[in-house]
Parts: C-alpha cells; sequence; structure tokens
C-alpha cells in the first residue's frame, strides 16, 4: 500500500476512534434513536477519499460493519447487492464499513461486485462499531436508519433474507 | 455507550471467555499454551501465533496439531480447533525465578454467524525448578482494539 494511502487510513482510524470516543461520552443524555452522530462520521473510500455518511441522509440507510476475514459477513453480502440494486431506486442505501485495510477491502469488494461504497475504517473501526452498540465487538454488524435519521434495528450476527425484506419494506 | 435499540437476536460470548488463554511451565524448558474454546466456537489455525518476552528465552514454536478441515468458498481449505488447544512450547534460555510472558494471537468466530476479530492475550509463567502451576491470564490482556 502507497504511503499516502496509509496516513490517510491512519487519519480516518484517529477520526473514528475520537468519534467513537465522543459518541461514548454522549450516550447519557443522546436520544436511543437517533443516527445524528453516525451520520457526522466520514470515512475514506477505498480510494482514500472521505466520503461523510451525511451525504446519504434522507435515504434509508443500511450501514453494515464487515471485514475480508469474516466469513458470516461475506456470505450475506449477495443479499445485500440483491437488494441495492432492486430498492435502490426507491431510496435504499448500503454502505459497507470494512474493518479492515483498504487494499483487501477494495479486492473483496470487486470480487463480490458490490454495487454499494465501501469505506475504510481500519481495524478502528470495530471500536467505532462498539460505541454503536456492538457490545462484544464482533462482525458482521449492521445499523438500519430510516429516512428521518433515526436508528431503526441494530443488528450483531448476520441479516436474514427475510429479516432484510421486512425491515426494508417498512422503512422505504 | 450509545443505548441504541437493542435488536440483535443472538447474546454471544466476548472474545476472552469464547477462547480462553492460559499458560503454565511444565518444566523450566516447556511452557504449555492452552485454548479453551467455548461450545459453539472455533478458532483458525492460521491465525495463531505464539511470542514471549523477554525474547531471550529464546520461545520455540513447534507445528501446531492438525485442526478440523473447513472448507472456505474465499479461502479454500482452512482448519479450525474446537474445544480445547494445547501446544507445548520449548523455552531454550529461560533462568529459573524468571517470569516469562506467553503472548498468544488469535481469530475465531461462532456457529452463530459471527467473527471476532484478532486478539491478543497473555499469561505470565514463573519459571521454577519444578512448577507446574497454570498461570493466570493477566488482567492486562491487550487487544488490537484496546
Amino acid at each position: 500500500m502507497k504511503k499516502g494511502r496509509w496516513a490517510v487510513l491512519l487519519g480516518a482510524t484517529v477520526i473514528a476512534l475520537a468519534a467513537g470516543l465522543y459518541l461514548g461520552m454522549r450516550s447519557q443524555s443522546d436520544n436511543a434513536s437517533d443516527a445524528s452522530t453516525l451520520l457526522a462520521l466520514s470515512l475514506p473510500d477505498t480510494a482514500g477519499k472521505s466520503q461523510p455518511l451525511g451525504q446519504w441522509r434522507g435515504k434509508v440507510l443500511v450501514v453494515n460493519f464487515w471485514a475480508t476475514w469474516c466469513v458470516p459477513c461475506r456470505e450475506e453480502m449477495p443479499q445485500f447487492i440483491k437488494a441495492q440494486q432492486e430498492f435502490g431506486p426507491q431510496g435504499l442505501q448500503f454502505v459497507g464499513i470494512a474493518v479492515d485495510d483498504a487494499d483487501k477491502a477494495e479486492r473483496f469488494a470487486k470480487e463480490l461486485g458490490l454495487n454499494y461504497p465501501v469505506l475504510v475504517g481500519g481495524f478502528g473501526a470495530i471500536e467505532l462499531s462498539r460505541t454503536l452498540g456492538n457490545r462484544v465487538v464482533a462482525l458482521p454488524f449492521t445499523i438500519f436508519v430510516d429516512r428521518h435519521g433515526n436508528v431503526s434495528h441494530t443488528q450483531l450476527g448476520p441479516v436474514r433474507p427475510d429479516q432484510l425484506s421486512s425491515i426494508v419494506s417498512k422503512l422505504l | 455507550m450509545i443505548a441504541l435499540p437493542a435488536f440483535s437476536q443472538v447474546n454471544p460470548l466476548p472474545p476472552d471467555r469464547a477462547f480462553r488463554f492460559t499458560a503454565r511451565a511444565l518444566n523450566p524448558q516447556t511452557i504449555e499454551a492452552r485454548f479453551a474454546i467455548a461450545d459453539g466456537y472455533y478458532l483458525y489455525r492460521d491465525k495463531i501465533r505464539f511470542t514471549a518476552q523477554p525474547v531471550t528465552a529464546g520461545l520455540s514454536v513447534p507445528p501446531l496439531p492438525q485442526g478440523k478441515p473447513k472448507e472456505d468458498p474465499f479461502f479454500g481449505r482452512v482448519e479450525t480447533y474446537r474445544g480445547s488447544l494445547v501446544v507445548n512450547l520449548t523455552l531454550k534460555d529461560a533462568a529459573i525465578g524468571q517470569n516469562i510472558v506467553i503472548q498468544a494471537e488469535s481469530q475465531g468466530c461462532a456457529d452463530i454467524g459471527i467473527c471476532y476479530p484478532p486478539q491478543v492475550q497473555q499469561a505470565t509463567v514463573p519459571i521454577r525448578a519444578a512448577n507446574a502451576a497454570p498461570a493466570r491470564p493477566d488482567e492486562s490482556r491487550k487487544s488490537w482494539f484496546d
């Protein structure tokens, strides 16, 4: 990996960790379903370009924490691809946050044919996910945000196809 | 932590309880490293590493025992451990009275469909002339996300 990309990733990791600490400190006063702090985050995509999650505000946003070393994560992705293709025009937007480095995430995204953005959180992203409710810091971890910026569902472990269909159909 | 709506359908163990690591000295030249793996959880053979501090103790790690084969659609044939894993590590230059820190890196998953990131656990092993007492896992267990 090029040094510049490492620097971007390192910076992103620091930002993510700082955001995580910030979120943790705000835990007592936040509205339980408010995703505004999640939507305020920015992480680099696999090309190193910073991507604010707020750009998808107003859509039904599905944020999926995954990693290349997580088989269950990869196994659930084809249904995300299908759902993105089918319901994207209606306002559904998946975003993957890779708990991995950019090179691996990019390679797997291509192999899997992901049709939605992959942001790179590095190992720091797992700590970020902890602040968002992933108490045992395992993967996959998925957060569903409605069009109004509220968290409607979080899930540790694979999202079953019937669950995905049920949740998304209610939010769209 | 933000009190987001909790809808998770699983109640998994934290990684240090799913994969308990201990180590003890069988004799001044041999450390028994052990993972106690909870039911429904497994470790990947090729993700396990052992190191020792101080490095002057001269740790030697034998080939790990064969695991249970598992076909991964992306990584091909991998091997996993369930139940327990015991590895006898060799110390070439540990001195009697010395405390050796055995550090174990591992990565595993649960059958319920989750995987834990690589974690590092450690145990401090006192080297005595005749010693078979298990070392407790260090309170200062390290993990890359700590």
